[in-house]
């Protein structure tokens, strides 16, 4: 299959052959989603063409790509969550008995099968909501083995697995192509695009910046034709902190039932420490009851010395705490207000007469500010932060979040959905928040981040904490061994 | 000057479908009817849309936080209902007033807790509300109408400035101009936005998001009940079906006005304010033209689907381009 295209696309060629894994890279809004809107016939391409099996087509709409067997799994899981694996698996196509109606039994038959061959160690017959959501994002990828796609196109896959369910992931993967399945991979993870793919290329504005086949690149080779250049590895040093820094949060046995037990931890002014864990060992559910977004049964929060007996975030910010949530379209922003509203949304207050009046202008240059403070790419602070690139989303929601001069900050996934240069950027505003006395607590399952950020490694295990180490003497495999 | 284009741009920007048929009423209208481009009918028009126009505010509000509250037609009939009798009973009117927009105060705190506390879906809390409202001044009217007010009480809906603008014209304008202000200008209003727009998002930002409901819950009764009282007013009288219908017309306003009820955080008092001219433009279009009120509502439906439809087809164009 080729392609090329114009504008947004300048002159793209993109082949792919049967049975191959083809990764896509690229700095957001590089074009890749362009390129993957056209082949679902979202859009359509000015000039170029596009061959299925040497055959010339014209694909107008999702329709015609799905006849062609072009199957697609975008990053936003579409599951019906009531109905049962099997029924998710088939949905559309579910097996029929001789009158014509709907096989129940069959249908979780076969999907049963096609789970084992996969090696899927699921029951088909469980209702999809008691499902995690890598577990549903893996229904996902054999919906499109069971509507026979040739080829399936994966944006983003890998971004919410732990590093176990990444193996399994691949694993089915590989099985999928020995079944002449080609995949299109999308994805910012350098290590999982070098581990999966039989070819790489890279978008670069809009361009083809380059193909690599499997053997013949490096990480570094990627990120050189992402950026145009290297990304500076000596920047990520972790923090130094001062010997008389005080203690800005100290947790003592914090409990909530089946989420955490027994979870103490300590953040000092100026360090980032981090917690590290698995999918499901209780980072989010930690950093939203320190916030006071969820509720929690016994132990102690204590800010500054004193205890917080019941958290509320409009509290929690008055104290100068801010927490960037995990999920950054549902909790991040308020997808119509423009930049400028967005990043002072906490700060409001602040910039409003007594009688709650906003004064426009004031709030205009903060947002031009701290816009600028944070390289956010926009045309202006007007715009809608809905239609700004994923890294640049999560620039203003952190923006947002240093808005109200935090004292601690608690990240929750800091950068997922964000490309590498974007991520170095985070990485340095985080730092610099560090050197200016922000205590921050990074909630992260990307164990480079972690390693390269923060001075010590607090690691969380089925809402345990199990050990608490010096970044200085780990190395991502033997984080690994201690989180597995 | 750019600055300027920049502001009719910000302000109007999404209400050009709005505007245009405004525009095209007027054309037609003013050649199909030589009364229809006189001062007297504008206010004629303002007048009669006062009712629905100003309850249409606090429904606007109560949409863009995500929410609905169909119990507006019973609040505004109980509340008016109540003041009306007060005052027949010798009790000072504004005073009586007082009253009325006291219980409106209660009914919205009580949906708002139904909404924010107990996370009841709007529809259901506010159709609970609706039929208590609606029963309690059944109740009270036992089906009979009330007249003769104090003639102070009468002057807000009868009275005009220089004889020429009503004061119900002016009451209408001035609210949907304060409202609007409020709803861009200050903390409340912005929080209104940012809690229908994403609520989560409100709440980790800082903003008491049970308290923002609670505020447009409680101003969607005020109006009603506010709307319900110059209605009474200029009237002379409280007939036991007031307000009938009221919150679909409420609702129809604010929707032709692009207000999404399908989602929260995307709705403009101003917008709203369109959609009242243009519903009592037509209104009175069809009573000028001599259509039967049968015929009237049916054409009222279609209006609202064609503007729907006009500003579906513009929205859905514009995020083709985006």
């Amino acid at each position: 299959m080729s392609f090329s295209g114009n504008k947004v696309l300048d002159n793209v060629n993109f082949q792919l052959r049967q049975g191959e894994v083809h990764s896509l890279m690229g700095a957001n809004g590089a074009g890749k989603s362009t390129l993957i809107k056209i082949l679902n016939g979202i859009y359509q391409a000015v000039s170029g063409n596009i061959e299925v099996d040497g055959r010339a087509v014209q694909i107008k709409n999702p329709k015609d790509a799905e006849r062609l067997g072009l199957a697609f799994v975008h990053q936003e899981l579409n599951v019906c969550n009531d109905m049962t694996v099997a029924e998710n698996m088939y949905i559309g196509n579910w097996i029929r008995n001789s009158m014509g109606f709907y096989d129940r039994k069959g249908t979780s038959r076969k999907a049963g099968e096609l789970l084992r061959i996969m090696g899927v160690d699921l029951d088909p017959d469980m209702p999809v909501r008691r499902l995690r959501t890598a577990e549903k994002q893996i229904i996902e990828i054999l919906k499109t083995l069971t509507q026979d796609a040739k080829v399936v196109i994966l944006d983003e896959p890998t971004s919410s697995l732990n590093e176990k369910e990444k193996e399994n992931f691949f694993g089915i993967m590989r099985r999928m192509k020995e079944n002449g399945v080609s995949i299109i991979f999308i994805s910012h993870f350098l290590e999982d695009v070098l581990t999966l793919s039989d070819r790489v290329t890279v978008l670069k504005d809009g361009v083809n910046n380059g193909v690599f086949t499997a053997g013949n690149y490096t990480k570094d080779d990627l990120v050189v034709a992402m950026m145009g250049r290297k990304i500076d590895s000596d920047e990520t040093k972790p923090p130094k902190i001062a010997q008389n820094a005080k203690t800005v949060l100290e947790v003592e046995g914090l409990c909530s039932q089946k989420k955490f037990n027994n979870v103490s931890l300590k953040v000092q002014e100026g360090d980032i420490v981090g917690v590290c864990g698995l999918l499901g060992a209780g980072k989010t559910e930690i950093a939203r009851a320190i916030f006071g977004l969820d509720e929690f049964q016994s132990g102690k929060i204590i800010l500054n010395g004193e205890e917080i007996k019941k958290p509320r975030p409009d509290l929690m910010i008055e104290k100068k705490v801010a927490l960037l949530t995990e999920e950054r379209k549902q909790e991040g922003f308020v997808p119509l207000l423009s930049i400028r509203e967005n990043e002072s949304l906490s700060v409001m207050k602040e910039m409003a007469s007594r009688f709650g009046v906003i004064d426009r202008k004031r709030q205009e240059q903060f947002a031009e500010d701290i816009s600028k403070r944070m390289t956010v790419k926009m045309s202006g602070i007007e715009q809608q932060v809905v239609s700004l690139s994923g890294g640049n989303q999560q620039k203003v929601v952190i923006a947002k979040c240093l808005a109200s001069g935090p004292k601690l900050f608690l990240l929750d996934e800091p950068t997922r959905g964000v490309d590498v240069y974007a991520k170095s950027e985070i990485y340095k505003i985080l730092r610099q928040a560090a050197e200016e006395g922000t205590a921050i607590l990074i909630f992260s399952s990307e164990l480079e981040e972690l390693l390269a950020n923060c001075s010590k490694i607090i690691i969380l295990k089925k809402g345990n904490v199990t050990g608490v180490v010096e970044t200085k003497e780990l190395t991502k495999n033997k984080l690994l061994s201690m989180i597995g | 000057m750019k600055e300027r284009t920049q502001t009719i741009k910000a302000v109007f920007g999404e209400d050009i479908v709005r505007l245009a048929i405004i525009l095209l009423f007027i054309i037609v209208m003013s050649i199909a009817s030589p009364y229809f481009l006189t001062v007297r009918n504008m206010m004629n028009i303002l007048q009669n849309i006062s009712l629905q126009g100003i309850t249409a505010i606090g429904m606007t509000m109560v949409i863009i936080t995500g929410g609905i509250d169909i119990s507006v037609g019973g609040v505004c009939a109980f509340t008016a209902w109540v003041a009306a009798s007060i005052m027949k009973g010798g009790t000072h009117w504004v005073l009586a007033c007082l009253c009325g927009v006291g219980i409106a105060v209660l009914c919205g705190a009580i949906n708002a807790f139904s909404v924010g506390v107990m996370k009841i879906p709007p529809m259901i809390a506010s159709l609970a509300m609706m039929n208590m409202t609606r029963g309690l001044q059944t109740v009270i009217s036992g089906g009979s109408t009330l007249s003769g007010l104090p003639e102070g009480f009468q002057v807000i809906g009868q009275g005009s400035l220089f004889d020429v603008i009503p004061i119900p014209a002016i009451i209408i304008v001035v609210l949907y101009v304060l409202a609007a202000w409020f709803m861009n200008r200050t903390v409340l209003g912005r929080s209104i936005y940012a809690v229908g727009g994403n609520p989560e998002a409100a709440r980790v930002a800082g903003i008491k998001n049970t308290r923002v409901l609670f505020f447009a819950y409680i101003m969607c009764s005020v109006f009603a009940c506010i709307a319900g009282l110059v209605f009474v007013s200029r009237t002379n009288s409280a007939p036991s079906t007031l307000a009938n219908n009221l919150e679909m017309k409420a609702i129809m306003a604010a929707v032709i006005g692009g207000t999404s009820v399908t989602f929260g955080g995307k709705g403009k008092i101003m917008g709203t304010f369109l959609g009242i001219i243009i519903v009592g433009l037509m209104t009175n279009a069809l009573d000028l033209l001599g259509v039967s009120a049968y015929y009237q509502q049916f054409i009222q439906g279609l209006m609202v689907l064609f503007v729907v439809f006009l500003e579906a087809i513009r929205s859905n164009r514009a995020a083709k381009r985006a």
